[in-house]
C-alpha cells in the first residue's frame, strides 16, 4: 500500500491504482469524458486533469492514466487545475455547444461558449469512446480517421463495411449521442450499413442482427429466441426432463 | 569480404592502414542542395572524363580507378585518381561542391567546364583557383582547404568526419576510415554494463531534442524483466528547415547501424527498426544498402564476429506524419496502427514497443556512440561545456549567407554559427531572430545571440534545441507572421487525439490569422499568450506541449510588434499584406531608378525634383522597391497613423 494526499486527505492505495480510481473510491468528484469503465483507457479529453507534486516536482497530469506508484501528493481544485480544466471545456463548447454533457460540465464550471471562436456545431468530441468500444468486441469496424482538427470516426473508407456487425456498441458508449441509428421492425441501420434484426419468437422483441449471431458463433438452426426467452426454455425443459426423473 | 571473427575483422583494418599509398580523390557531393544545382551530371562527366562510361548512382559504387599520370616530380609517375559521390558536405549555398583527398580541397559552384581545370590541377598538384571556395575575405581562398575557409575552420566535425571522404555505399570504405572501431572494442573488451557506464559517463544526451542522457536511458531499459528488447533509430525528421538526420542518413549510414549494434549489445536486444520518413527515398536505399553489405559481411545476423551476439535490424517507413517523430507515436506507427502518441507515464524503456522495453534514440544519437567507444568517455567530455558534452549538428538555413550543414561544440554561441561560420545575414540586411528547434522551437532576438547553444541554456531563453534546425531571420521578417506559419503548420500536423493541441491550436490559428489580417483585438496578445500556456500545461504529448513555445518566444521577445498588430494593425516587418503602407523617403533618395524599373505595378514615378515617388493608388505593396533600393531609402509606415 502507497501512502498519498488527495486534497491534503491521507489515503493508502495499492500500488498501480489510477489517481481517478483513488479519488473516486473517496467521494472526491473528478469530472471525465473519455474514460469508461468497461473500456481502456486513453487519456485523450484531458478534462480529468489534476495536479501532482512528485518528488518536488509539481505537474498537470490526466488522473484517469497516472498510476501512483509512489507518495504524491494530489490536488484537484487548484487555480492551476481549473484553468485547465475550463480550456478545455471551452475549446469543447466552442466546437460541441449542442452536446448535453458538454453543456452541463459548463454550467457547473461557469464556462460559456465564445461567439468570436464558435465553429461550426458538432456532437462529436472525439473521445474514441466507441473505436475503443468496437475494439473491445473484436469487430474493429470504425476508426478514427484523418488528423488534427478533421479527426473523426469512420469505417473504412465511409463505406459500408462487412466488419461492422450493427450490435450498437458504439451508439451506447457515446457521450453525446453523436453516433446515431435508425431501427425500424426487423430493419436497422449504422455506418451506412443496413442490417436484419431477427424477432423472438417467443416474446416478439427484435433481439439481434444476424450479423451479430454469426460472429458470436452461434449456430444456424438456433437463432429463434432472444437470450432471455433462449434460457427460459432451457430451464423449462430441465425442470420437467428432471421432474420426470 | 566476410568476417567470422573479431579478428577477422582487425587483420583486415590493420591491412588497411598499412596502405600507404594513397591516391588522389576527387569526391562530388551527392547532399540533396548540390544535387539540386547539377552535381550528379558532374559526376557523371568526371567519370566520363577520366575514361569511364558513366553509370547510375546505385546500381554500383560511383568508385572509378583511372590511371592517369601526375607529375609533380621530376619523373612522371602513373597514379590513380578515384572519383565517387559522398554524403552533404556542409557548405550547400555555395553547391555543387567538390572535395580533393588526400589535400583536402573544397571546390565550390563547380560547373561541367571546371572539370577539365580541376583534373588538370591535380596532375599538377596546385589548386584550381577559379573555383576555390571563398577564404576569410570573402574572395577565393588561396589553398581552399578547411583550415583557410571560414565555414569550415570554425567547425568541429566528429559525426560528419567522415561524409566528405567516402562513399556512402561502401563499407570497405566505412572501415578504412575507422569505422566498426567501436563496435571491435565493445565485442572484445568491454561487458554491457561496461558500455552504458561509458555513454553515462561521456555525458551524452539525446539528439533529437529532449536531451535525456542516453546512458541512463539504456541502463534502465537493460535493468527491466523482458525477454525481448528492442532498440529503435528515430529517423522522422519533419521539422521545416532540417536535414541534419538525413545527411547522416544519407551520407554515413553505417554508423548509425554501428551505434544502433554497439547499443543492441549494451542493453541485450537483437531487434533493431530503423524508422525512416517515407519522404527520404535516398536515406531509405542508402540504408538498406547497408544493412545488405553489412549482413553480407556478417557485421549484423546471428554471431556476429563469432561472439554469440545476435542482431538483426529492419527499416520502418513512416508514414508521413510530423508526429511520428514522439517517442510513442512512432512505436504505435511501427506497430502498424495511425501514428497515433500513448500517454507516457510509463518510461517506452519499460514498456515500449509491442509492450516491451524499447531504447528509441535519434539518428545523430546513435552516430555518436562508436565514437564514444572507440575514444572513451573522456575524449566525449572533453569537447563541449560541462552538462551538455560532445558536438551537435545544425541546419542553418534562412536568411544567412551561408546556408548549409554545420556542426559544432556544444557551448558554442549563436553568434559564432551565424556570423563565424555562416558569414552573417544575407544581403548584410540587419538580423532579426534566429528561431532554433523546429515548429515547437522558439524566436530568439540580436541580444540573445551570445546563448551558447546547448539543451539548458536555450530552453531557459525560451527556445529548444530540438533536433537542429537553426532558421535565421532578418528585418523583413515578421515575427507574428513567422508565429502564424509555425502554427499553421502544427494544425496540419497535430494528431488531434487530445483536446488542447486539437481545439486549443486551432484557436490559436485564428486569433493569429486575424492579428495577421488586420483584425486583432484588444487583448489577443494576452489571449494568445494564455492559451499558449494552457496549451503547453494540458497537452497529451511533447508536441502540444511545445507546440506553443513560437508563439511564446515571439511574445517574450518581439511583444511590440504584437501590440502593434493587435492596436494599430501595423505590420512594420511589411509582410502582413494591408497592413502597411510603402514611401520613400526623398532626402535618402538618389535617383538612381532601380526601384521604379523592378515596380511591377508600375507605380513608382519621377518626380521634377529627380527624386522618385511611390503613386499608393497602384500600389500593391509586394516590397520589390524595398528589396532593390541600394540606399535603404524604401521606408515601411504606418498605413493608419499616416491617413489621419
Amino acid at each position: 500500500m502507497i501512502e498519498i494526499t488527495i486534497n491534503d486527505i491521507p489515503l493508502k492505495v495499492e500500488k498501480g491504482t489510477t489517481i481517478l480510481h483513488a479519488a473516486q473510491a473517496n467521494g472526491i468528484d473528478i469530472p471525465t469524458l473519455c474514460n469508461h469503465e468497461g473500456l481502456t483507457l486513453d487519456g485523450n479529453c484531458r478534462l480529468c486533469s489534476v495536479e501532482i507534486e512528485d518528488m518536488g516536482n509539481k505537474k498537470i497530469v490526466a488522473s484517469c492514466m497516472f498510476p501512483i506508484t509512489r507518495n504524491i501528493s494530489v490536488e484537484t481544485e487548484t487555480e492551476r487545475v481549473r484553468r485547465a480544466r475550463n480550456t478545455v471545456l471551452q475549446l469543447l463548447v466552442n466546437r460541441n455547444p449542442k452536446a448535453p454533457i458538454i453543456q452541463q460540465l459548463c454550467a457547473k464550471y461557469g464556462v460559456d461558449r465564445e461567439e468570436r471562436f464558435a465553429l461550426e456545431p458538432d456532437l462529436c468530441i472525439r473521445c474514441g469512446r466507441c473505436v475503443r468500444a468496437c475494439e473491445a468486441g473484436g469487430t474493429k469496424a470504425i476508426e478514427l480517421v484523418g488528423r488534427g482538427f478533421d479527426r473523426h470516426v469512420a469505417p473504412p473508407y465511409e463505406l459500408e463495411t462487412d466488419a461492422c456487425i450493427g450490435c450498437l456498441s458504439c451508439a451506447t458508449v457515446c457521450p453525446t449521442g453523436k453516433i446515431t441509428y435508425e431501427e425500424t421492425p426487423g430493419k436497422r441501420k449504422i455506418w451506412y450499413k443496413e442490417f436484419d434484426v431477427l424477432q423472438c419468437k417467443r416474446c416478439g422483441i427484435y433481439f439481434a442482427t444476424k450479423e451479430m449471431l454469426d460472429w458470436a458463433g452461434r449456430p444456424e438452426n438456433d437463432r429463434d429466441h432472444c437470450n432471455h426467452c433462449q434460457k427460459y426454455i432451457e430451464s423449462v425443459k430441465f425442470l420437467t426432463e428432471s421432474q420426470k426423473k | 569480404m566476410r568476417f567470422d571473427t573479431l579478428s577477422d575483422l582487425k587483420n583486415y583494418k590493420n591491412e588497411i592502414s598499412q596502405k600507404q599509398d594513397k591516391g588522389k580523390e576527387i569526391w562530388i557531393c551527392g547532399g540533396p542542395g548540390c544535387v539540386a544545382n547539377g552535381s550528379m551530371a558532374i559526376a557523371e562527366e568526371f567519370i566520363k572524363a577520366l575514361g569511364n562510361k558513366s553509370s547510375s548512382d546505385e546500381n554500383t559504387s560511383l568508385w572509378h580507378s583511372i590511371k592517369v599520370l601526375i607529375r609533380p616530380e621530376e619523373k612522371e609517375t602513373e597514379k590513380l585518381i578515384r572519383t565517387g559521390i559522398t554524403g552533404c558536405m556542409g557548405p550547400c549555398e555555395n553547391g555543387p561542391v567538390v572535395h580533393v583527398e588526400p589535400d583536402g580541397l573544397y571546390y565550390q559552384k563547380v560547373t561541367v567546364d571546371d572539370i577539365e581545370g580541376i583534373i588538370g590541377s591535380i596532375k599538377e598538384n596546385i589548386p584550381y583557383k577559379a573555383k576555390a571556395m571563398s577564404g576569410l575575405d570573402d574572395k577565393p581562398a588561396e589553398v581552399p582547404s578547411a583550415e583557410n575557409i571560414p565555414f569550415l575552420a570554425k567547425q568541429k566535425k566528429i559525426i560528419l568526419g567522415k561524409m566528405s571522404t567516402m562513399s556512402p555505399l561502401d563499407l570497405e570504405d566505412y572501415i578504412a576510415h575507422g569505422g566498426y572501431s567501436g563496435l571491435i572494442r565493445a565485442l572484445e573488451s568491454m561487458a554491457p554494463e561496461e558500455i552504458c557506464n561509458e555513454i553515462k559517463a561521456s555525458g551524452l544526451r539525446g539528439r533529437g531534442g529532449g536531451g535525456f542522457p542516453t546512458g541512463v536511458k539504456w541502463e534502465s531499459c537493460r535493468n527491466s524483466a523482458s525477454e525481448m528488447r528492442y532498440v529503435l533509430v528515430n529517423g522522422d525528421e519533419g521539422d521545416p528547415g532540417a536535414f541534419m538526420d538525413r545527411a547522416l542518413m544519407e551520407g554515413d549510414p553505417y554508423s548509425v547501424i554501428e551505434g544502433l549494434t554497439i547499443g543492441a549489445y549494451a542493453i541485450g536486444s537483437s531487434e533493431g527498426i530503423i524508422y525512416v520518413r517515407h519522404e527520404y527515398p535516398l536515406a531509405v536505399k542508402r540504408l538498406a544498402n547497408a544493412i545488405k553489405n553489412l549482413e553480407e559481411a556478417g557485421l549484423l545476423g546471428t554471431n556476429i564476429l563469432g561472439t554469440g551476439f545476435d542482431f538483426h535490424v529492419e527499416i520502418c517507413e513512416g508514414g508521413g506524419s510530423f508526429v511520428c517523430g514522439e517517442s510513442t507515436a512512432l512505436m504505435t506507427s511501427i506497430e502498424g496502427k495511425p501514428g497515433v502518441p500513448r500517454v507516457k507515464y510509463i518510461r517506452s524503456t519499460e514498456r515500449g514497443l509491442w509492450e516491451s522495453p524499447t531504447v528509441l534514440n535519434n539518428v545523430e544519437t546513435w552516430a555518436n556512440v562508436p565514437h564514444i567507444i572507440t575514444n572513451g568517455s573522456e575524449w566525449f567530455r572533453s569537447i563541449g561545456t560541462e552538462n551538455n558534452s560532445g558536438t551537435k549538428v545544425f541546419a542553418l538555413v534562412g536568411k544567412v549567407k551561408n546556408t548549409g550543414l554545420v556542426e559544432v561544440p556544444m557551448g558554442t554561441t549563436l553568434r559564432q554559427i551565424i556570423y563565424d561560420i555562416g558569414g552573417g545575414v544575407a544581403q548584410k540586411r540587419p538580423f532579426k531572430a534566429v528561431q532554433t528547434g523546429g515548429p515547437s522551437g522558439g524566436c530568439l532576438p540580436a541580444s540573445m545571440l551570445d546563448t551558447p547553444v546547448d539543451f539548458d541554456s536555450l530552453t531557459e531563453a525560451g527556445s529548444m534545441m530540438g533536433s537542429g534546425g537553426m532558421i535565421v531571420m532578418d528585418d523583413r521578417t515578421c515575427m507574428v507572421d513567422i508565429a502564424r506559419y509555425f502554427i499553421d503548420f502544427l494544425v496540419e500536423e497535430s494528431c488531434g487525439k487530445c483536446v488542447p493541441c486539437r481545439e486549443g491550436l486551432k484557436k490559436m490559428q485564428m486569433i493569429l490569422h486575424d492579428l495577421t489580417n488586420g483584425k486583432g483585438r484588444e487583448g489577443d496578445t494576452k489571449a494568445l499568450e494564455d492559451l499558449a500556456e494552457d496549451i503547453s500545461d494540458t497537452s497529451l504529448c511533447a508536441l502540444g506541449q511545445s507546440a506553443a513555445n513560437p508563439v511564446l518566444s515571439t511574445i517574450k521577445y518581439f511583444k511590440e510588434e504584437y501590440i502593434e498588430h493587435e492596436k494599430e494593425h501595423f505590420c512594420r516587418s511589411g509582410v502582413c499584406q494591408g497592413m502597411f503602407r510603402i514611401k520613400i523617403d526623398e532626402e535618402k533618395c538618389k535617383s538612381c531608378g532601380l526601384c521604379s524599373k523592378n515596380c511591377p505595378a508600375d507605380t513608382i514615378e519621377k518626380l521634377d525634383s529627380g527624386k522618385y515617388c511611390i503613386k499608393q493608388e497602384g500600389c500593391i505593396r509586394c516590397g520589390a522597391c524595398f528589396e532593390v533600393c541600394p540606399f535603404s531609402s524604401v521606408d515601411i509606415v504606418n498605413e493608419v497613423i499616416d491617413d489621419d
